[in-house]
């Protein structure tokens, strides 16, 4: 019985708030409204993915939501400049990773702790994005072959849902069922027995960056093609929401990691808070103090490897 | 005894610095295929040092190492494990919240393929049944594999981390104090289990304070003072008091 709680606690008080909205939020339970709070969990929870990949090598990454901003203006500026669109994603792709192997070289190789070198990269790529569109967005007639990444259905169903379900999948299969995901949570929970053990640590934490570069990239282009627009900043209201949606997933399923079945699942509990709170006519403000509330509610819950990730300084 | 006359890992004139400090000063062991060496020494004599360079953790500055007759050189502790040397460290260097079966196949899992050419799968259920196995081959009784390290007793770790060993098919096992943090019933787990490494033929060269241990499980005892080997002995006959006596009394290295 405890260990259920202690489970699947959260994960019960978030179907009740999903409940709760359901019968008080006026509007929630029609079917466009909770289409739209799917989708809108998708560019939030491959974000957070990301993140948890950098935490299950035990890095933080506070430089997602900068990055991806800078691959979705990156994106927008190749469509603008008729870029075919299959190449100008995979180029965004390709800088995201990039940018997250720049991390990976600062934390492994430089040695700076990556609290420090992701805030610094979180700088250097707001400034590129800046540099990039010289302060104004990119806002145009984008071809359907790239808004419809975003925007299109497949088989009944919106690409973003698949997209979603891809990387949860590819996030679960990997970090579950592979010998580099079983390096890359032991190098995550015990960096000197791994090491001995003779896993290439320094290369599974680089991993865990880049794959974190690589989801905010995603994230962006899937942004971007949502939009059809592409500005400095534009992800920036998702850093808060994916770092609470990971903490929030570690009080659940697998209490006290990060886990790809807990982060997705707080991605959408969040985004149907924000969402019910708005129809039932809650001021804005109130969304941010309730995020602020999980954040911390959730490391003080059992979030202790976010503790240690921090505080190597 | 089945202890051999053949060597099987041979030390000779080996030193190492530290900066200005000579941890080991031209130490040469022999170590016989089935027997269990015990290294005994005050407080940073250098046992740790010399088990770290038969480990691979630390290249001696100077000396050689000979395996089952041939030179060897370990650059990285998994140069060691993969020609049969296997160490159990002081801290024991599991991932307390990782399971007893990822511990065991940490860094060296069990992979089966699912049909794709570049994707193979965890064997979760082998390597669950195989940790079970080496467990009980060790008498240990844990039942439950999927449970996370941190809740086993001192005794159990100990089983656990000797259990990742034997999944290499060590055949020198090199223990740093591996009663030091535990009660006496689970000292007494451990020393079945070190008789058990023993029995099966497996050399075990082990590090330890407590003299009681050593003369109930050495074949011969190797002690160091100052970084320098003062004495070795066959155990016969001999007392935990004659061992502490060995150690103080030696003559401190010039
Ligand atoms: N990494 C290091 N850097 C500098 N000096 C070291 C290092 N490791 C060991 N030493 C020194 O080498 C000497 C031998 O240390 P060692 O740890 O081998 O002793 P020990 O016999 O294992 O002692 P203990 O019984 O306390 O574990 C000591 O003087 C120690 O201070
Ligand atoms: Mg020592």
């Amino acid at each position: 019985m405890r260990s259920i709680i202690e489970r699947f606690g959260t994960a019960i008080a978030g179907l009740m708030l999903i409940a709760f909205f359901l019968v008080f939020a006026p509007n929630f339970a029609s079917p466009t409204n909770l289409l739209n709070v799917v989708k809108d969990t998708s560019f939030l929870a491959i974000l957070a993915l990301g993140f948890a990949f950098a935490l299950t090598v035990s890095e933080l990454d506070l430089s997602i939501a900068e990055v991806a901003s800078l691959v979705a203006v990156l994106v927008g500026w190749m469509i603008q400049s008729k870029v075919d669109p299959w190449l100008a994603t995979g180029i965004a792709l390709a800088a995201g990773a990039a940018l997250g192997a720049c991390n990976g070289f600062v934390v492994t190789v430089l040695k700076v702790p990556s609290l420090i070198a992701t805030l610094g990269m979180a700088a250097i790529a707001k400034g590129l994005a800046f540099m990039i569109t010289q302060g104004v967005s990119f806002v145009g007639r984008w071809p359907t072959g790239f808004t419809g990444l975003a925007r299109g259905m497949t088989l009944g169903v919106p690409n973003l849902v698949w997209f979603l379900v891809a990387a949860t999948l590819f996030a679960y299969i990997f970090l579950k069922w592979t010998r580099t995901g079983a390096h890359m949570i032991a190098t995550g929970e015990a960096d000197e027995a791994a090491r001995l053990a003779g896993i290439a640590t320094k290369r599974m934490k680089r991993l865990g960056l880049i794959l974190c570069g690589l989801f905010a990239g995603i994230a962006a282009v899937l942004l971007a093609a949502n939009l059809s627009s592409a500005a400095p900043g534009m992800a920036g209201d998702y850093f808060l929401y994916a770092i609470a949606a990971v903490l929030l997933g570690m009080t659940m399923i697998e209490p006290g990691k990060a886990n790809v079945a807990g982060t997705v699942f707080a991605a959408f509990v969040l985004k149907v808070l924000g969402n019910g709170l708005v129809l039932m006519g809650v001021p804005y403000f109130v969304q941010d103090m309730a995020l602020g509330v999980i954040i911390i509610g959730s490391v003080a819950f059992s979030a202790s490897v976010v503790k240690r990730a921090a505080f190597k300084v | 005894m089945t202890a051999s006359d053949e060597p099987i890992y041979a030390l000779r004139a080996v030193t190492k610095n530290y900066g200005a400090v000579e941890a080991l000063r031209g130490v040469d062991l022999t170590v016989f295929a089935g027997e269990v060496l015990a290294i005994c020494g005050d407080n940073g004599a250098g046992k740790s040092t010399l088990i770290k360079i038969m480990s691979g953790a630390e290249e001696p500055t100077s000396g050689t190492l000979r395996l089952r007759g041939s030179d060897v050189r370990f650059r990285t502790p998994q140069d060691a494990l993969q020609q049969g040397v296997a160490t159990i460290y002081q801290d024991l260097a599991l991932a307390p919240r990782l399971s007893i079966a990822a511990n065991v196949f940490l860094g060296a899992e069990h992979l089966r393929s699912i049909g794709l050419p570049f994707l193979k799968m965890l064997d979760k259920a082998r390597m669950a049944r195989e940790a079970q196995g080496y467990l009980e081959r060790l008498s240990v009784k844990i039942t439950d594999v999927s449970r996370p390290v941190e809740r086993l007793s001192g005794g159990q770790r100990q089983a656990v981390a000797i259990a990742r060993a034997l999944r290499w098919n060590a055949d020198v096992i090199i223990m740093d104090e591996p009663t030091a943090a535990l009660g006496v019933k689970e000292t007494a787990q451990v020393l079945d289990l070190i008789r058990h490494l023993k029995s099966e033929g497996r050399t075990v060269i082990l590090i330890s304070h407590n003299m009681r241990d050593v003369v109930a499980l050495a074949t011969r005892i190797a002690i160091l003072k100052g970084g320098r080997k003062v004495h070795e002995l066959v155990n016969e006959g001999l007392r935990p008091d004659d061992v502490s006596h060995l150690i103080m009394s030696a003559p401190e290295a010039a």
